[in-house]
């Protein structure tokens, strides 16, 4: 039984880490918005980077769109039988 | 006499020879020597032209080292060693050998300041990468195998066709910036197949078709070398090349998209190369000194993560039997150093802060923003997100984590971890102190990785990026399908070809043609013939049997008269001189 396993397998463990996780990315996306405003340190090339939590905004959606717009042609067009080439 | 300069290339080429004579510990010293020679001589190596023949009156230079140059040999010989340390207790001295000898050609290729000399080290690593997947000897790897020989053959013939034609054009070999020719077919030609080797789409499903198909330990020698020469060719010859600039930043989309279908592990982390990729292609495309530093800079980085992450998943081929996805899980209880191994190689991989990834992609991207590419840059933003929602996140997930397939196994053999273990630590030190990188890019230095906003806005694009992923958890389980790719042409598209020439080609041949044929030529010239033979039977042959029966008749006249007796000779002699007498007198 090593550590992973140990916080895995046990339910109060498991949904501590999850809090975790989403507690570490309210305050990434805070940290986002906040810190530029204080520190003006932007080196910013294009002015969409400047929305507030460009960042964490744009990993989202791009998350969303690769799996949703992925699935959709790998089933509409790409995905084949394993033994599509063995036929 | 004292040797001057050692071609690192030619020490693992000609030295690869000596191992199948070693045996037991003296061979495996020999096989960490030699790239640790290699390596040792690429270091030692300062800028400067070596090794330059004569040959068809042209200079063939061997040892062309600059900044540049030098940068690559310094992670090929690193690699190799790494991959020999990997491969350290496989029993089978042909893929040894195979493995020096195409650590030896990218040297090679790197080093070559001619196209002849490159041509030469190009064919060398085509063909013995060929054998890293033939000598797996399962009937999969052998089909392609020979796929992806017949592939870097065709390349190779499009390279030397492009040589030729340069050469005879300019009536130079030298190989540098390309940029003079631009658009010419010469250039054209050796563009194509550069772009061939580093797997630019459409023409490099022959990486995500062989890579899966090769040894455990093979495959790990194959995600550096290829890909990662022909980037350093086309830094050489190309950069600047608008055309590269888009096919990058698509190919790097290009890769994630078929990550996302795919199910095969090892095949999942060779679309990633050619995701990775990308961001070299695009920054050679840009050219800019930030750009091509960082083309440098991420295949160096991307050569060693993607070794650790080939490396994990090769262990987990080599000790569970397993290859896809959806077969595997639960095997972060018995393989809990490797899982973290292959983490170090994700983090690094998806661009993580402390991780090599941050401090070279970010320069490709950067170089994006500098020279004002809006659009290159969200795509190659979003095929980051895309590599760490794939390599950080869906296959540690269904590897390790996942549901529980019941499977059992051990860790890797020791060798196997320690390569691992080198190839953590050159990631994570990469990471943390880039300037042992930047120093040695072939362009002055001046960016900054580590700012406040491109370390925030990178945690919040790859928390988000996980925070996806996990809520759309249930549609990413892999199915086990394939996906089709741009080797469909050669592989069904071939026998589309083959059932239209059986079918209506054949057809059309003796049905139509054959018609045509019957009617227009065969009996014209049968009716011609039967006509020239009965002119040889009915004219021919009776004129000469009438010659023939003529004189036959003619000599048996003259045979009563010429007997043989001269009484019968006098008696004519005087009958004819009686009749001359007798004219000459009555014509008086």
């Amino acid at each position: 039984m090593n550590f992973l396993q140990k916080q895995l397998e046990d339910p109060v463990r498991f949904a501590r880490i999850k809090r975790w996780f989403y507690a570490g990315l309210s305050v990434v996306a805070l940290a986002e918005i906040v810190l530029p405003r204080i520190f003006h340190g932007g080196e910013s090339h294009f002015s969409f980077e400047d929305f507030p939590a460009w960042g964490s905004l744009y990993g989202f959606v791009s998350c969303v769109a690769i799996i949703v717009v992925s699935k959709l042609i790998g089933k509409l067009w790409l995905m084949r039988r394993e033994d599509y080439y063995d036929r | 006499m004292t040797v001057e300069w050692v071609h690192p290339g030619l020490l693992l080429i000609v030295g690869a020879w000596v191992l199948p004579f070693l045996k037991g510990e003296v061979k495996r010293a020999a096989m960490l020597i030699l790239p640790a020679a290699a390596l040792i001589d690429c270091l030692l190596m300062t800028p400067g032209t070596y090794g330059v023949t004569r040959f068809l009156g042209q200079d063939l230079v061997f040892g062309r080292a600059d900044r540049l140059s030098l940068v690559f040999s310094y992670v090929f010989s690193l690699m190799a060693f790494l991959g020999m340390v990997y491969a350290l207790h496989v029993e089978d001295d042909s893929q040894h050998v195979a493995a020096l000898t195409y650590a030896g050609g990218a040297l090679g290729v790197t080093f070559a300041g001619d196209f002849l000399s490159l041509y030469v080290f190009w064919e060398l690593m085509a063909i013995s990468s060929a054998l890293l997947v033939l000598l797996r000897r399962e009937s999969s790897a052998v089909a392609a195998g020979f796929r992806y020989l017949l592939v870097h053959i065709f390349g190779g013939l499009i390279l030397l066709g492009g040589i030729v034609l340069h050469w005879s054009e300019t009536g130079s070999l030298a190989f540098g910036d390309m940029g003079a020719y631009s658009g010419g077919m010469a250039w054209a030609l050796i563009l194509v197949a550069f772009l061939l080797n580093a797997a630019v789409p459409p023409l490099g499903a022959w990486l995500s078709d062989a890579y899966p198909e090769a040894t455990v330990t093979g495959a790990v020698f194959m995600t550096a070398f290829t890909t990662k020469s022909a980037v350093y060719a086309l830094i050489r010859g190309f950069a600047g090349t608008e055309l590269l600039v888009w096919l990058g930043a698509a190919m790097a989309v290009y890769g994630v998209v078929y990550a996302v279908l795919e199910n095969d592990a090892r095949r999942l982390l060779a679309y990633h190369i050619i995701s990775q990729v990308g961001y070299m292609v695009c920054g050679v495309g840009i050219g800019t000194a930030l750009a091509t530093n960082g083309a440098t800079a991420h295949a160096f980085a991307h050569i060693l993560y993607k070794a650790l992450l080939f490396m994990g998943a090769g262990a987990v081929l080599q000790t569970t039997g397993l290859r896809k996805l959806s077969e595997m899980g639960g095997l972060y209880k018995t393989m809990p150093v490797t899982l973290g191994l292959y983490m170090i190689g994700a983090f690094a991989i998806s661009a993580v802060p402390l991780f090599s990834g941050f401090v070279s992609k970010s320069m490709v991207i950067a170089a994006a923003g500098e020279v004002h590419r809006p659009v290159i840059f969200l795509m190659l933003t979003l095929a980051s997100a895309g590599t760490f929602l794939h390599t950080g996140l869906k296959l540690p997930y269904y590897m390790f984590f996942g549901k529980d397939s019941g499977r059992r196994s051990q860790e890797p053999p020791r060798n196997m971890l320690v390569a691992m273990g080198l190839a953590a630590v050159a990631c994570v030190l990469i990471g943390v102190f880039p300037g042992l990188l930047y120093e040695r890019l072939p362009n002055p230095v001046d960016f900054v990785p580590y700012t406040l906003q491109h370390v925030t806005s990178t945690l919040g694009m790859l928390g988000f990026t996980a925070l996806g992923f996990f809520l759309l958890l249930k549609h990413l389980d892999p199915e086990p399908t394939i996906s089709l790719d741009t080797d469909w042409f050669y592989r069904r598209g071939s026998a589309g070809v083959m059932e239209l020439v059986q079918g209506p080609l054949a057809r059309l041949e003796f049905g139509f043609v054959g018609e045509i044929y019957e009617f227009v030529i065969r009996r014209p010239v049968l009716g011609a013939a039967n006509f020239f033979r009965k002119l040889d039977t009915f004219v021919v042959d009776s004129a000469i049997v009438g010659v023939g029966r003529s004189t036959q008749t003619l000599s048996q006249v003259l045979k009563t008269m010429v007997s043989g007796n001269a009484q019968h000779y006098g008696l004519i002699m005087a009958a004819g001189i009686l009749i001359l007498l007798a004219l000459a007198i009555f014509i008086q």
